[in-house]
Formats: C-alpha cells, structure tokens, sequence
C-alpha cells in the first residue's frame, strides 16, 4: 500500500499521524482513502471537488506529481504545504 | 464580564474583562491562522469561527468554550454537482427555529444547518438561480456577506452579496427575487446604471424591534429600507457624513431608529476620513448623522475598520465594539457617546463579535 507523509499542521487532523498507509491506485485515490479514514482531512488537501488546494503539493520520490499519477506499493507520497504566507 | 470574540489575521483573540475597560487575552485558537468571522450563538451559547488556513483552504469550526477545544463542522461545502470549492466563509448568522443556522460564504452561496451548526448544506435555491452567471465579485470577491432573517417569521429571508444586490426569499430559500430598487450604483457610468447586474453591497441588518426596517453600507450609498427589502431610501447624502462610502454597520437592536456606521473616506482610499477616527450615529432612521469620537483617536489616524468589525453587545445602555486592521479594538458602554481602546498590537483586525456581556 502507498503511504501519505503528511507534515506541520496538517497532522493534527490525522489523529496527529504522519505516515498513514492507504490504499489506492493514483494519488487521487490515495487522497480520498485517506479522507475517508480520517474524515477531519476532508476539505483540507483537495477542496470538495478533489482539486488539489492551490497551495499544496504532492511529492513522489522527489518529484511533484498530479493528482492523476499513478502510485505503488510502498510509494511514499509527501503532502506539502508551499511556502507561503503573510 | 464582556467577552469579545476578534478574528485577526493570525488567530482568533478571545478577550475578556469588565465592560468600559481594557479586556485580557483570555484565549487564542487558531494560531497563526486567519480567522475571518467569529460569533456566539447566544441560543445555544456554541461558538463558530471561521478560519482560512494560507494552504489548506477555508473550514468551520465550533466549540462550547472558545479558549478550549473546537470541533471541525461538517461543511460548508459544496456538493458535486455545483463543481465548486469555498474561497472563504463570510458570515454564520443564528435563523428563526431550533438549530436552524445560516451561512454565506464566496462563491456567492448560502448554507443552512439544521443541528445547530454542526453540519450545512447549500441552500440550491439561490445557487441555481440562472441570474447567477451574470453576478461578478468585488474587490473582496463575489460574496455572500449579510444574511438578515426575519424575526418570527422562519421562511422569510434576506441576503446581500457583494457585489449582486439583495435577494429575498419567502420560502426559507426555495426561491428568490432580486430587490435594489433605490440603489444607485454611482460607480458605473449613468447609462450603464439601468440593466447592471453589479450592486455591491457592502453591509445589510435588519431591525430585530421592527422586520421592515433594514439598513444598508453600500458601495458608495446609505440606505435603509422600510419595507422588508423591497426598495431602498438614501439616507447618506448631505446628511452631515464625511463620506458614504464604508463597511461596518450596527443597528441599536432596541430601536430601529438608530444605527451606526464607520465611513471610510472613498473607495480608492479605505481609511477613516481626514485621519480622524469617527462613528457617525443616526437616532432619526438616517435623516441625520452625528460623529461620536470622544475617546477614540482624533488625529493622525488613518485606520481601516473591515466588513465584520463593528458589533454591538445588545445590551441597555448600548455597548460597541470595532477593530481596526492596525490592530486596535475600540469599545464603548453608552451608545457610542464615549469610547476607549479596549484592545491594541493585535494582529490585522477581520471580525470582533460580542460572545457574552
């Protein structure tokens, strides 16, 4: 199963976890198993139409990936936050 | 004790004390978060906050204490079909009838809860109005900002969106007319007035002593309705206003008759007029304005006071409240006759709603 790293803030809605194994076969659907695990990240890495928020990224052995790639057994998938703010 | 709930750009501030007097930070949730709107529904005394994370998008949150744990709402968020995402959620306003609350967020769209606030949907009403292809934004995006309902009276409804005018519902949102007879858009040239869609406005209450009665902050305009919304009266122009241009509004919740409003000096230049701070007060339905200042900064101050920073306690006398985006809260504990800084070095001031007094 792919795992989402999930860092920062974000935890917190993920019972404070940071590697989360889901299942799935593109990132999209790595997102939604998560979400339906842990129903407080609903919302917060894609929006209600599971696009990925603006300012958020999705990492795979280094590279940003789209929601659309394809993920693997033991893929790690890294949600990142951009550096952003004011 | 007062309880002041602020929405700042970096956290909601629960401030706490004794009234006519500078309030402790009792608490700060949210931290380093926007929190664009927070308010207290005085029925079930539950608390709402509205927070903007800078990466992870708009959530609702409630709490029975707003200095300890809040719960995640479910929504608002819109379903499937409407191939739509929440940019910010505006306003939660209490409705008439046990749980009943609503929402306006941007995208213009309103939402109900029905259990208190614990979960929304989107009122499909006003969503799959076919006028809506042809609403724009504002300057703070195409918002559904002010939600009036109608005291004893559950199914009656009015909402403004900025910038697409008001819109009534009798039908508890089944269905909506569109009101903004008397409004003038002076910011469009004359001839292009007539078949605008664009009405922004900026602010809108209704008198809870009196449902006919509304006032309206509109983009360039004072007006108040005294027919339920369906037309609009001028109640700005060489009435003894510095400017008609402005955001926060408050009507007295005890007489319909009076009202407050902080003019900003011009679209193109937000800020309190001639760098003096003043709450302008109607007592006669807006025939006439008068400035109360005293106590609040008088010169050399050239403070932005936002949409949702001006509330007032409800109480008899009268206390107000409003925050600047430099930082600063102003109250006052006699209708406005006199203020004092009851906050100050917050961060950039969204929302200040009154949680207990």
């Amino acid at each position: 199963m792919p795992r989402i790293i999930l860092s920062g803030s974000v935890r917190e809605h993920a019972g404070g976890l940071g590697a989360i194994e889901v299942g799935g076969a593109t990132a999209a659907a790595a997102i939604e198993a998560l979400q339906a695990a842990y129903p407080a990240l609903r919302g917060w890495v894609v929006d209600e139409r599971g696009a990925l928020r603006r300012h958020v990224k999705l990492f795979l052995r280094g590279e940003a990936i789209a929601l659309d790639a394809p993920v693997a057994p033991g893929d790690e998938v890294h949600v990142v936050a951009a550096i952003s703010g004011g | 004790m007062t309880e002041l709930l602020v929405g700042t750009k970096k956290g909601l501030m629960v401030l706490r004390g004794s009234a006519g007097r500078p309030l402790a930070i009792a608490g700060r949730a949210f931290a380093g978060e926007a929190v664009e709107f927070a308010m207290r529904d005085p029925r079930s005394g539950r608390y709402f906050a509205a927070v903007t994370h800078g990466q992870f998008g708009p959530h609702l949150f409630y709490a029975d204490d707003p200095t300890k744990e809040w719960k995640q709402a479910e929504g608002p968020a819109f379903p499937p079909a409407a191939n739509a995402a929440v940019e910010r959620i505006w306003v939660v306003e209490p409705g008439i009838g046990d749980g009943i609350l609503w929402c306006g967020v941007a995208p213009a769209a309103l939402f109900r809860s029905t259990d208190g606030g614990k979960s929304w949907r989107l009122v499909e009403g006003l969503w799959n109005l076919p006028e809506r292809a042809t609403w724009e934004p504002g300057a703070g995006g195409l918002c559904l900002h002010s939600i009036c309902p109608w005291p004893g009276e559950a199914k009656r409804l009015a909402v403004g969106i900025s910038s697409a005018g008001v819109w009534l519902s009798e039908d508890a949102g089944e269905s909506w007319r569109r009101s903004v007879g008397g409004l003038v858009p002076r910011y469009l040239p004359e001839e292009a007035r007539k078949d605008t869609h664009a009405y922004c406005v900026h602010n809108m209450h209704r008198a809870p002593r009196q449902p006919r009665t509304l006032y309206m902050q509109f983009h360039g305009g004072v007006y108040r309705s005294d027919n339920g919304g369906d037309s609009w009266n001028d109640i700005g122009s060489d009435r003894g206003l510095p400017s008609d241009f402005g955001f926060p509004l408050v009507i007295d919740p005890h007489d319909p008759d009076r009202a407050y409003i902080i003019p900003l000096k011009a679209d193109a230049d937000r800020v309190t007029p001639d760098g003096c701070v003043r709450v302008y007060e109607t007592g006669d339905r807006g025939n006439t304005w008068v400035a109360r200042a005293d106590g609040l900064p008088r010169s050399q101050a050239y403070l932005t006071v936002l949409r949702q920073a001006f509330c007032s306690d409800g109480g008899k006398p009268l206390g107000l409240y409003f925050g600047a985006t430099s930082g600063e809260v102003f109250g006052s504990v006699d209708g406005g006759r006199t203020w004092s800084t009851v906050a100050a070095r917050l961060p950039p001031v969204a929302s200040v709603r009154c949680g207990v007094s």
